[in-house]
């Protein structure tokens, strides 16, 4: 089943097409690659789906949805969460409170409960904490908690985007460039913690540029270019695609 | 040095010894600039964040007239609040003028553009990619700007000593709107000039030493709260 379906998709700033009768379908339990070389539209879909930019034409729909023109927080809260391509961290928080952060935008504790600090309001407070080490653990990331996020190396800060990202309790996780920048050692992790994630039942959508880690983690890919989509299929089928192969050697790029 | 000494042991025993005026002159001023702060901080934090967060025509021109507010000299302010409230200015029919009312509000002009323009900074100076990855994690526009004061806090705190230093201390302001009456407007620092003209330095130097003492224990504090963290 689709749980996120693009229809027609098209945006234009002034009198450049960003995007053109975009269909895109991004089955329940996948991971779906979104690949092309550079301006070929990949961030104006995240920006379009996320609802930081209305699209000009079209429709968006998420688990049955209408989500075309909703705000980003509202899409959000529908679990529909996007990480951007660099780290966004609290610097001067630990590594736990980083991720508690994220946890409280959902938890429905009231203001007068929390200046009043009253005993449901600690419980709470402690079932929050348990479940952000739970999700660092998970991670890998439960020996730093304590630690200042602006210490971490930047591999694990990474890691702990996706920790706080996962504090939301997302159903489709839409990541902007995951590995982009790391090197080889720190790409293979990401790789694996991502993998991991789409174990516990998160749908994901991954815009990436590095071909290896594409090719690795995704069930489909679909290839942009100007635009427009001009492939679309399993790994290996998008690989051996020649129109890919010429969008990407046009551009210097290369297809894996 | 004989008279810095007896000034001292002259504080202690004013203080400890429920000299009445002198705790009256103590209060008067925390009641005073503790108001006029606590109005400054409702008004200049969320202020200074949404000018740092908003973008709209006309903005550099207000962060320059921030900046400028910031260091407004106390007797400007006092003579304009003076003409405000005197019996035939704007707002003459108040009655503030030579009432703790009308140096509250002089010391609440004051330590505004410094909170909000400190504020205003600290704020700016957070990672402009941290409120839309907020959004995107579900945060509404409040609790947006919410969140990204607390990763601001420290800068906000420094904002908030900045403009109780800048008023407990003063003496310009609350002189001329407040005319350091006894028993009525006669705060720390006006005593302290009272007593150094009338050669009363043993009192003078009492008052200083509370008056250092007070600003030293409520920076502790808010140092206390910068150092610890949101759990």
């Amino acid at each position: 089943m689709a749980l996120l379906k693009i229809k027609g998709l098209t945006k234009r700033f002034g009198g450049l097409t960003a995007l053109s009768e975009l269909n895109l379908e991004v089955v329940e339990g996948s991971i779906h690659g979104l690949i092309g070389p550079n301006g070929a539209g990949k961030t104006t879909v995240l920006n379009v789906v996320t609802g930081f930019s209305p699209p000009t034409a079209g429709i968006v729909t998420f688990h049955e949805q209408d989500i075309t023109g909703k705000r980003p927080h509202e899409v959000a809260r529908l679990g529909l969460v996007r990480t951007f391509q660099q780290a966004t961290l609290f610097h001067s928080f630990t590594v736990l409170v980083n991720v508690i952060v994220g946890c409280h935008l959902h938890s429905q504790i009231g203001f007068l409960e929390a200046l009043l600090n009253t005993p449901s309001h600690q419980r709470k407070e402690r079932a929050i904490q348990e479940k952000c080490l739970g999700i660092l653990k998970f991670l890998g990331l439960e020996g730093q908690a304590q630690e200042l996020a602006a210490n971490l190396p930047h591999g694990h800060q990474r890691a702990l985007g996706l920790a706080i990202a996962l504090a939301s309790e997302p159903r489709l996780l839409l990541l902007d460039e995951p590995v982009t920048g790391m090197n080889p050692e720190e790409t293979a992790r990401m790789m694996e913690l991502i993998q991991r994630v789409r174990q516990i039942g998160v749908t994901i959508l991954l815009v990436e540029h590095d071909m290896k880690a594409v090719m690795g983690l995704c069930d489909s890919i679909t290839v942009l270019n100007f635009g427009r989509k001009i492939a679309e299929g399993s790994p290996q089928e998008v690989r051996e695609d020649p129109v890919v192969i010429e969008a990407y050697l046009g551009t210097g790029g290369h297809a894996a | 040095m004989g008279e810095f000494g007896r000034g001292i042991w002259e504080g202690l025993r004013l203080i400890f010894g429920g000299d009445a005026e002198v705790w009256r002159i103590v209060l008067l001023s925390l009641w005073v600039s503790g108001m006029a702060l606590l109005f400054s901080m409702l008004s200049g934090i969320p202020l200074g964040a949404w000018i740092a967060l908003s973008r709209f025509p006309g903005r550099r021109l207000l962060i320059a007239m921030v900046y400028t507010g910031m260091g407004l000299p106390p007797v400007v302010v006092g003579l304009f609040v003076y003409l405000m409230l005197s019996r035939s200015g704007p707002a003459g029919i108040l009655g503030w003028l030579f009432t703790p009312w009308a140096m509250m509000l002089a010391q609440a002009i004051i330590a505004f553009p410094l909170v909000m323009g400190l504020t205003l900074s600290a704020v700016k100076g957070i990672n402009p990619r941290l409120r839309p990855q907020l959004v995107s994690l579900g945060a509404t526009p409040r609790q947006a700007t919410l969140t990204l004061l607390k990763e601001a806090r420290m800068g906000v705190i420094v904002a908030v000593i900045a403009g109780m230093g800048g008023i407990i201390s003063e003496v310009g302001a609350v002189m001329m709107v407040g005319g350091n009456i006894e028993g009525h407007t006669r705060v720390m620092t006006t005593a302290i000039v009272l007593e150094t003209r009338q050669g009363q330095y043993s009192h003078a130097i009492a008052l200083s030493f509370i008056l250092l003492s007070i600003a030293f224990v409520l920076n502790l504090a808010l140092l206390r709260l910068q150092g610890r963290s949101l759990d």
